[in-house]
């Protein structure tokens, strides 16, 4: 990522390097407070789809608290130990309620993005109100480089080339080809979307739904836009007429 | 105070060390203080390239490891009075280059040189990090075909992030494209990627292109800078690089397919 992480890297000889680095972590959002119901959802969801679980083998794992209400008793102890039998490594929580931060806390876990917890019950999709920076890079990104707009938008003024990977957890604007991918709503914002002058993306993604577009794809080289309705991803002209 | 240029492509092959060899013996030729570096521990070239591979005693990792002065290391090149080469070892491996030892061979050639000119190994790893590292332009090699063109993209995008000037803030590396091994004929013929095409997909200004040529092998079989090989295209379009790295407005040549000429066509050439 040109000037970010490398940049904050000081050359300096000595017993430690700080530097920033930028991960992507799986999500487990947890839908109840009670850890004999997840050891259950877990061993099920092995049996479903044995390739998916050995890939999750020991992978770290950030807890989404936000389906649990805050006043709600949390055993959150049995519930890593649960994810720790299931070889999973949790990491973090986020979206945690005070209470559930303090938690946390006792059992030495990091709170990420924890102040972001909707207000309950969630009426309005959170994401239409959440209030968003945007990331403005304006060098080409090459291949290779990875960009991350975390909690924002991304805005890239050149090109992203094949090879590189652009990510926001808003929408993602390229003002120019974009051959490389991109992967906007990362954290799961359904109504995210990717804008670009000239389609010939090697993959574009929405929330976890993706499509690798093809050169004989109608929108191939336009100017394009990616969105998803019902959990299925469109892509579409820009300007056009309904949009 | 000197400058500093890298020549790197990632991409093998491409035609680095040539460049570096043929591009340090034009400036030299015109004048400048040139030293030019090998970075490729363990791949020897350059000194073949420049014909002086039986007058290596010391080399750059000796000067890192204290074993012998830069002064001893430095090899005056045999066809130009201004360029000194110091060339690298063949026994070790890139993790005998260590950042502070080549830091404070940057110091001490600044001190004494107009141009530092390092030829990078291929690949993105030590060696090739280290070659960039310190640079203050950077020429990147490439072929016409998308590989190398890929490539080349991934080494602008660590040059960007991973350079001296990237980390301390400083003004970037100014970039420069140079495309090698270009055969207009194949060109226009559709097997190989256009001029247009690789500054499209790069996007840095393009400092020159070089055709392919046999001349170019010839060259560094007999350890003569391509540039010095009189009357060839290659030659010639060397020429025209270092005098447009220097400022100089120079046309582009040997871009467009040779036409064969009338008694050519006559006899079948």
């Amino acid at each position: 990522m040109p000037g970010t992480a490398a940049a904050a890297q000081e050359a300096r000889p000595g017993a430690l390097r700080l530097s920033g680095g930028v991960f992507t972590l799986s999500v487990l959002t947890l839908e109840s407070p009670d850890a004999q119901q997840l050891a259950t959802r877990l061993q099920e969801e092995r049996q479903r789809n044995p390739a998916a679980a050995a890939l999750l083998k020991n992978a770290p794992v950030v807890l989404d608290l936000s389906a649990i209400p805050g006043e709600a008793s949390l055993a959150l102890g049995e519930i890593l130990a649960v994810l720790r039998g299931a070889q999973l490594l949790p990491v973090g929580v986020r979206n945690a309620a005070p209470g559930q931060q303090q938690l946390a806390g006792k059992h030495h876990l990091p709170i990420l993005r924890g102040q972001e917890r909707p207000a309950e019950p969630v009426a309005a999709p959170a994401s239409a109100v959440q209030q968003r920076g945007a990331l403005l890079i304006d060098q080409p990104v090459r291949s290779g480089q990875r960009v991350y707009a975390r909690g924002g938008d991304l805005i890239c003024l050149g090109v992203v080339n094949a090879g590189a990977e652009v990510l926001a957890d808003g929408h993602i604007h390229v003002y120019a080809p974009l051959r490389g991918r991109a992967l906007a709503g990362v954290s799961g914002d359904e109504t995210a979307r990717i804008f670009c002058s000239s389609l010939e993306a090697e993959l574009v993604s929405i929330a976890g739904l993706y499509r690798m577009p093809e050169p004989h794809l109608e929108q191939w080289g336009q100017a394009s836009q990616v969105f998803t309705t019902n959990e299925q991803l469109h892509i579409a002209p820009l300007g056009g007429r309904n949009t | 105070m000197a400058r500093i240029v890298v020549v790197t492509s990632g991409k093998g092959g491409v035609g680095k060390t040539t460049t570096s060899a043929a591009f340090a013996s034009g400036l030299a030729l015109r004048g400048h203080r040139t030293v030019v570096i090998d970075f490729d521990v363990g791949l020897r070239n350059l000194d073949l390239v420049l014909g002086c591979e039986r007058r290596v005693v010391y080399d750059v990792v000796n000067v890192i490891h204290g074993e012998a002065r830069l002064q001893q290391a430095l090899i005056k090149d045999k066809h130009c009075e201004n360029l000194y080469v110091l060339p690298t070892s063949q026994t070790r491996d890139k993790d005998a280059l260590t950042q502070e030892g080549v830091a404070a061979i940057m110091e001490e050639l600044r001190q004494d040189f107009d141009y530092i000119v390092c030829d990078s190994p291929a690949g993105i790893e030590r060696g090739a990090l280290m070659a960039l590292y310190h640079a203050d332009e950077a020429i990147v090699v490439t072929n016409p075909e998308v590989s190398s063109v890929r490539d080349s993209d991934r080494i602008l995008g660590i040059i960007a992030a991973r350079s001296r000037r990237a980390e301390a803030g400083q003004e970037p590396v100014k970039e420069h494209l140079l495309l090698t091994r270009y055969a207009p004929k194949r060109v226009q013929g559709g097997e190989m990627l256009s001029i247009d095409d690789v500054q499209e997909l790069l996007r840095i200004p393009l400092l020159g292109v070089i055709p392919e040529s046999e001349s170019v092998l010839q060259a560094s079989n007999q350890g003569i800078p391509a540039i010095h090989m009189k009357g060839t295209d290659v030659a010639a379009a060397y020429e025209d690089v270092v005098a447009r790295f220097l400022g100089e407005d120079r046309p582009l040549r040997f871009t467009q397919p040779e036409r064969t000429g009338f008694f050519k066509r006559l006899f079948g050439g």
